[in-house]
């Protein structure tokens, strides 16, 4: 425990870096999906087609399923291998706000979280664009003007941010409130239970009267927070990588190509 | 008694313009499920999805109010 201690302090002074609790709980997040993962792949290397599916398959098959549609929905049939991408977004993101029901610490307070998986999209945007368009993707710099220049350079990342301030701003002033009530009500607690105004929580006596009010702020503040934003977050990816693909139709292109 | 207290306040008022176009929103959305009962579960989404972009400016407005009362 000392040496983890001296060496997290080493590293903090020398590259201004900590290894913070939230850190530690984003991997904890990546485990529970990979354990899933890899549970539901084996089950369904070694099912039957004639057999209904039970228990972790048939959730695991609902997930993909609903992502499935939900991405074809948006995008054009030809991309429709962008399944494989959102299915890694979308349930690393609501467990995140989920796990803040057991009073770990949520990956999503750390600004580092929200941030890398903003740039994860800006990406993917970009690599899309230049993928399409090859020296085309410049054009978007000079667009009306070239003297607009320093305006679209600065507009290219307002999806980044807006996106990052999303996650990060539900879940950090979630993460406020909920600290807010739960030491106001521990002080509570303790002046009922002992007379005196002791802040915080110092023992048993404390723990009596938040879990009659912090539930319904958890049903809000996690659940109901954490379900929007993965659907904001995955429809806003979906919808800007979308727009940087070619919206042509494969079966048109096959019709042109044979009509000539 | 410090001055940045003030500021917070203040800064705290540009989260109504996000009310106001929340509360815009909603009314449209209700309106046309009014008109085509039918079509109530799309309405349904595209108006959460629109509330939840709506949020993002108020967020903005929080999170500066959050850091001047914490990193003064």
């Amino acid at each position: 425990m000392v040496l983890a201690k001296t060496i997290n302090d080493k590293i903090s002074e020398m590259f201004n870096f900590e290894f913070v609790p939230q850190l530690f709980m984003s991997l904890l997040v990546m485990l529970i999906v990979l354990i899933f993962a890899i549970i539901v792949g084996t089950k369904a290397r070694h099912a039957k087609v004639d057999e209904k599916p039970k228990g972790i398959f048939f959730l695991g098959i609902l997930i993909f399923q609903t992502i499935d549609n939900f991405t074809l929905s948006i995008m054009n049939k030809k991309y429709r291998d962008f399944t494989r991408v959102m299915i890694v977004f979308v349930p690393y993101i609501f467990i995140c706000f989920i796990i803040s029901l057991t009073g770990l610490p949520s990956p999503i307070v750390y600004l580092a979280t929200p941030l890398s998986l903003a740039l994860v999209v800006f990406f993917m945007v970009h690599g899309t664009a230049i993928k399409e368009n090859h020296w085309g993707y410049f054009k978007r710099y000079v667009d009306p003007f070239p003297v607009f220049l320093p305006i679209n350079l600065i507009s290219m990342w307002a999806p980044t941010i807006s996106l990052t301030f999303r996650l990060f701003g539900n879940a950090m002033s979630g993460f406020c409130i909920m600290n807010i009530v739960y030491f106001g009500l521990e002080t509570l607690s303790n002046a009922l239970f002992t007379g005196t105004l002791v802040s915080g929580a110092i023992g048993v006596q404390s723990i009596f009267l938040a879990p009659l009010v912090t539930p319904f702020l958890h049903l809000y503040f996690d659940i109901f927070s954490g379900c929007i934003q993965t659907l904001v977050f995955s429809m806003l990816t979906l919808i800007y990588v979308s727009q940087e693909q070619s919206q042509e139709d494969e079966n048109q292109v096959i019709e042109e190509v044979v009509s000539n | 008694m410090e001055l940045y207290y003030i500021g917070i306040g203040m800064c705290m008022l540009g989260t109504t313009a996000s009310a106001i176009g929340e509360g815009l929103i909603c009314a449209h959305a209700i309106d046309n499920m009014g008109r085509n009962p039918e079509m109530y579960g799309k309405l349904r989404t595209a108006m959460i999805l629109g509330c939840a972009l709506d949020e993002t400016t108020s967020i903005y407005c929080l999170l500066i109010a959050i850091l001047l009362l914490f990193i003064h």
